[in-house]
């Protein structure tokens, strides 16, 4: 029992640790120069959540004074509902019960559509979760790209570290890939879709194929610059410990580059997940680049806002991921 | 390009261990040594460095000299007297451009485990545990884990970590860091230690009690230790045999055969350190390197 309390109380802790840093406050609260002390900026909770809460207040005041009347989507829903139970509500009956309605405009009718409301993104959202968008759940189109990121780069890693090691490693290497890294290196991943549509059609191939080369120069350059950081005091002292150049390259090498081919990993998580909503907006018939650039055909701009809510709080995700699995995988990081 | 070892010679190091000074003439060669018991020994060595539009620079020439088997060799110098190249040509880290450098009468080529290395702080394996790190040689060269774990528990002990055997390195003090270091490099069983400069980057209180371990370990186990150092104080204390190297090019310029360290056990160390035998030794290797210093500045001007 006693220790059911502790490790609530830990929770609590762990959860309220950003209100009131242990220590760091205080040193900070006996500081006469704040103003160019980066170590005395700290966050501010508080400030943090107004400053959420105005944004989303600006968003409802804008939809409120431009959009339709509160309630008169809602109201217009119902009484087709009650008129035709089994029937969709379609937008033209919308537009007739606009038209019926003096208090109505027509622009706000397209605002309605152009600008939605947060409530109407919350619904959204638990109408693509239910119904979906062409077939697919939000889920469903959600798994669709983060499915395509994590082979292609996948992909990326497997081929790119063992490269950007030999080029660490080897002149032979070095001299025979750095053409190649640098050239290609600085194009926009972007820049080969129109290419890779054409050779592997719309499919999986050809996103995976450009997700793979979106991760593999940056995993090349990260693994390269990994072995490059080495201290060659550690090397050498392998070497009088007895150990081979195999085992140099496995217990030293590799452990020491660790941390620079993990925030590559970090980096191209976040290029892929770029490049790829872009791809999926070129062509695709699923995931969430492809949902955004169809709603919007459709002018459903809810559920577009939906589509970029996700996209970016997956893009977050994707980093927390990354940032616990450093933390967990090389806790030595910057400790040599 | 390896020149074949040369002749033996007289025997003058062992003749002058009474003699507190001896002054080295190279060029004539007069000062190789070659004896029975030798464990290492150097002939000829000298390292010249191609510098690209500019004259090659000989950063070490004819450097011959021989040790004994559980000596302890101090090497200081100013800056640039290539001190650090000639303990990375013993490490095997280097190859010389002329001369030949041999252990126990079998030609150095590449590191090898015979010949352990203590580097400057930074070069331990912050992934590792500490006893990981102490178990690294033995373990690379194919060490059961029964063997390792004995040898680890061991070591540990000898250089005061008993208990720390779980802890990542980088919760270390810098002075106990070192101490790893140090058991790394015995787990290996080494002939011959060579130091870079262990202690360069510790505090005054921390060096002085590091002092202590290196001696300590040096009477208890016999090994041959070469360390290199840029403390007068330190080259000294620790110096069963002291060279002073002087740069440009980076040569022996002067060695003495010294008494502290063998006593340094058994006497204070504060004490012996502040005895007029040690002050005026001081003293005299103070003069001579602040010499070599005036000389390189004058080059440096132009004068």
């Amino acid at each position: 029992m006693r220790g059911l309390t502790e490790r609530c109380y830990s929770v609590v802790r762990s959860l309220t640790r950003p209100l009131r840093r242990s220590g760091e406050g205080l040193t900070n609260q006996r500081k006469t120069v704040t103003f160019g002390d980066g170590s005395a900026v700290s966050s501010k909770v508080l400030i943090s959540a107004a400053s959420v809460l105005v944004l989303l207040a600006i968003w409802w005041a804008a939809t409120y004074k431009w959009g339709l009347p509160s309630g008169f989507a809602e109201q217009a829903e119902q009484a087709e509902r009650i008129e035709n139970p089994q029937g969709r509500f379609s937008e033209t009956k919308l537009v007739r019960a606009c038209e019926a309605d003096p208090q109505c405009s027509y622009s706000q009718l397209l605002n309605h559509r152009t600008l939605p409301s947060p409530l109407n993104v919350l619904k959204a959202v638990t109408e693509l979760a239910s119904d979906g968008w062409r077939q697919n759940t939000l889920q469903a189109h959600t798994w669709a790209s983060l499915e395509r990121v994590l082979i292609g780069l996948a992909l990326g890693v497997l081929v790119g570290v063992p490269v950007g090691l030999a080029m660490g490693l080897s002149s032979f290497w070095k001299s025979l890939f750095d053409p190649i890294v640098e050239g290609f290196r600085p194009i926009p991943p972007l820049a080969f879709v129109p290419l890779l549509i054409i050779w592997f059609g719309i499919g999986e191939t050809s996103k995976i194929t450009l997700l793979f080369f979106a991760a593999l120069w940056i995993m090349i350059i990260g693994a390269r610059s990994g072995v490059l950081s080495v201290k060659l005091s550690k090397v050498h002292a392998a070497y009088s410990l007895g150990a081979s150049k195999p085992q140099v390259l496995a217990r030293v090498i590799l452990p020491n580059a660790l941390p620079e081919i993990l925030t590559a990993v970090r980096v191209s998580l976040g290029v892929c997940w770029g490049t790829l909503v872009a791809a999926e907006i070129v062509a695709a018939t699923e995931g969430l680049g492809f949902m955004i650039w169809d709603a919007q055909k459709k002018l459903r701009m809810d559920v577009v806002v939906v589509g970029i809510i996700v996209i970016g709080l997956m893009g977050v995700l994707l980093d927390l991921v990354m940032r616990k699995l450093e933390s967990w995988l090389i806790p030595w990081r910057g400790k040599g | 390009m390896a020149l074949p070892q040369s002749p033996p010679v007289t025997d003058d190091l062992c003749q002058c261990l009474n003699a507190s000074v001896l002054r080295f003439d190279n060029r004539e060669g007069a000062s190789r040594v070659n004896n029975e018991a030798a464990n290492l020994s150097l002939s000829g060595v000298g390292m010249v460095y191609d510098v690209p539009n500019g004259e090659p620079v000989a950063a070490l020439e004819d450097i011959s000299f021989s040790l004994n088997q559980g000596r302890l060799l101090t090497l200081l110098g100013p800056s640039g007297c290539g001190k650090t190249t000639l303990l990375n040509i013993l490490a095997g880290f280097l190859a010389p451009t002329s001369g030949t450098v041999t252990l126990g009468g079998s030609q150095i080529q590449g590191p090898s485990q015979e010949r352990g290395m203590v580097f400057q702080q930074g070069a331990l394996f912050e992934w590792l545990k500490v006893s990981d790190n102490i178990s690294f040689g033995p373990r690379m060269n194919g060490q059961k884990s029964a063997v390792t774990k004995r040898i680890v528990d061991e070591l540990l002990g000898t250089v005061g970590l008993s208990g720390f055997g779980d802890k990542r390195v980088y919760e270390l003090s810098g002075g106990m860091q070192q101490r790893v270091a140090l058991a790394r490099c015995l787990a290996n069983d080494p002939k011959i230690i060579l130091m870079d400069e262990p202690l360069g980057a510790l505090d005054a209180l921390t060096r002085e009690k590091m002092q202590g371990l290196v001696l300590e370990l040096w009477q208890n186990t016999g090994k041959t230790v070469v360390l290199v150092t840029h403390s007068v104080e330190e080259a000294l204390y620790l110096g069963d045999q002291l060279f002073v190297m002087a740069p440009r090019p980076g040569r022996l310029e002067r060695t003495y055969e010294l008494p502290f360290a063998k006593v340094g056990l058994s006497v204070a160390p504060r004490e012996l350190k502040a005895s007029p035998e040690f002050i005026e030794k001081r003293e005299e290797v103070l003069s001579l390197i602040w010499e070599m210093e005036e000389q390189i500045m004058g080059h440096e001007d132009g004068r």
